[in-house]
């Protein structure tokens, strides 16, 4: 039974994907006025782009996208989906804080293989954002992996639904605003869409990508959104049961995010940075010290 | 819309992926360009078609050429044209593309956009209002499924007259030819 899950899990993290998405495009469609596409849009465009020819910069360029999509992949097996964990026993947390970067890196090694200046400007806009995020999201895991004495994604997920979520319970309510603050900047949406802006830098890394390439771009983009979003719920809201209760709580969580998306501008990358290590920084630290000193 | 039809996307998906998810450049050639900002915003929303400006030519493939074409734009325009993957669409928009329009007699425009890079459908007027882009939208969708917007194939084997014609206005041009071609075909191509 537990075999069934290897292949199941990531399937399911790449239809909720593509469903969040086309949501994520209807809903903003909606919020400005306008009707907006149909739900199942994304879709299309990948078969569109699956079917369109596409040019190739070398051999590092095809391995990179791939990389990237494997390293997403590869982190959907340590995260658990409901009742869903396939690779969630064994690494826990500490195999997912290292996987995660595989992703940025994996497009930053495809993406420098095409000498476009465009790409050399959003691979360091990435990597800097990266380095951004990583430092908050360490301390408020720490702080996570300090309260409940464990480094098991699966344990901490038990423990939550015996006595209660950890966003609402005293020590770790801190560390769960910090992520939620830092959310944006995972899921690489609007304040925080630096890497990927179309309008300054022509989409970034994605530059010389079409075809094929860009699809597993897109698909690529699709699991981040779920990853991002289920490592949130896994450690903050208490994971669930089922799949059904999973989904439905990772769908609020998206479309909470959905709406600071909509009313926020775009930051410039220092003005994320300063952000980034100023104020989540400093309540995950505070948080960290209260969950050590108590 | 047969967008929701699910027996034409089992028979032919290519055909149907390229029809509901034409990306266009957003390329700005002339003065047309100001047709397309509230054609792909709030008031006339052509996301619903799935129409939507990408951000390089990589990611598109609809070409959507606005308004006059001078020489300096011409290059541009067939640099960037050359750069979009197959299959690609092209749609010249008012009336200076189709026949050079008010500035049929200027020094430095072009008059018939479609000796240089081939074109799949017309949008007449000056200016067409952003309707018209719709319009050209779903005649498009119409050639797609007759197999009628087949440019970039005409590119591909009339290419040496394409060539021609091009360097016949722009002198040498700086860039390698897309598709082999001998030398001394070209003046020949031009002058028939």
């Amino acid at each position: 039974m537990q075999f069934i899950y290897f292949i199941v899990s990531p399937l399911l993290a790449l239809i909720i994907g593509l469903f969040f998405l086309g949501l994520f495009r209807k809903i903003m469609a909606r919020i400005q006025w306008r009707y907006g596409p149909p739900i199942t849009q994304p879709i299309i465009d990948i078969i569109r782009l699956f079917s369109q020819k596409s040019v190739s910069h070398g051999h590092l360029f095809n391995l990179g996208i791939v990389l990237s999509l494997t390293g997403s992949l590869v982190v959907l097996m340590f995260i658990p989906f409901g009742k869903m964990h396939p690779l969630s026993n064994s690494g826990g947390l500490l195999v997912i804080i290292y996987l995660m970067l595989l992703a940025p890196l994996g497009i930053a090694l495809s993406g420098g293989e095409a000498a476009n200046p465009n790409i050399s400007i959003g691979i360091s806009r990435e990597l800097i954002l990266a380095l951004g995020y990583e430092v908050p999201l360490l301390l408020i895991m720490l702080a996570v992996m300090t309260h409940y004495h464990t480094i098991s994604i699966v344990r901490i997920v038990a423990l939550q639904q015996e006595s209660g979520e950890a966003l609402f319970s005293l020590p770790l309510v801190l560390s769960g605003i910090a992520y939620i603050l830092i959310l944006p900047a995972i899921l690489g949406i609007r304040p925080f869409d630096i890497v990927k802006a179309p309008q300054e830098i022509s989409s970034g890394p994605l530059v010389e990508y079409g075809g094929a390439y860009l699809a597993l771009a897109e698909i690529q983009h699709a699991l981040t959104l779920v990853i991002g979003i289920s490592l949130f719920v896994n450690l903050f809201l208490g994971g669930a049961k089922n799949v059904l209760i999973f989904f439905l709580k990772i769908l609020v969580v998206f479309i909470l995010g959905l709406f600071i998306n909509a009313a926020l501008p775009r930051m410039r990358i220092e003005q994320a940075i300063k952000y980034l290590w100023r104020w989540p920084t400093l309540i995950a630290f505070i948080g960290l010290i209260i969950v050590v000193l108590k | 819309m047969d967008r929701n039809k699910l027996i034409k996307w089992l028979k032919s998906p290519s055909k149907m992926g390229h029809k509901y998810s034409l990306h266009a450049v957003y390329f700005c050639t002339g003065c047309g360009i100001i047709e397309v900002p509230p054609s792909i915003t709030a008031r006339w929303d052509a996301e619903r078609f799935g129409v939507l400006p990408a951000a390089t030519p990589r990611q598109a493939n609809l070409f959507l050429i606005t308004g006059y074409v001078s020489l300096k734009t011409l290059k541009a325009i067939i640099r960037t044209y050359e750069q979009m993957p197959d299959p690609k669409f092209t749609v010249a928009f008012g009336s200076c593309p189709i026949n050079g329009g008010m500035y049929w007699d200027s020094y430095n425009t072009i008059k018939h956009l479609d000796k240089y890079i081939p074109i799949d459908g017309w949008i007449a007027g000056c200016m067409p209002r952003p309707e018209a882009i719709f319009i050209a939208v779903t005649h498009l969708w119409q050639l797609i499924d007759k197999d009628m917007a087949e440019g970039y194939k005409k590119y591909r084997q009339n290419y040496k007259y394409y060539r021609a014609n091009q360097e016949l206005v722009l002198g040498k041009l700086s860039w390698p030819p897309l598709f082999p071609v001998e030398e001394n075909g070209l003046k020949e191509a031009a002058k028939g």
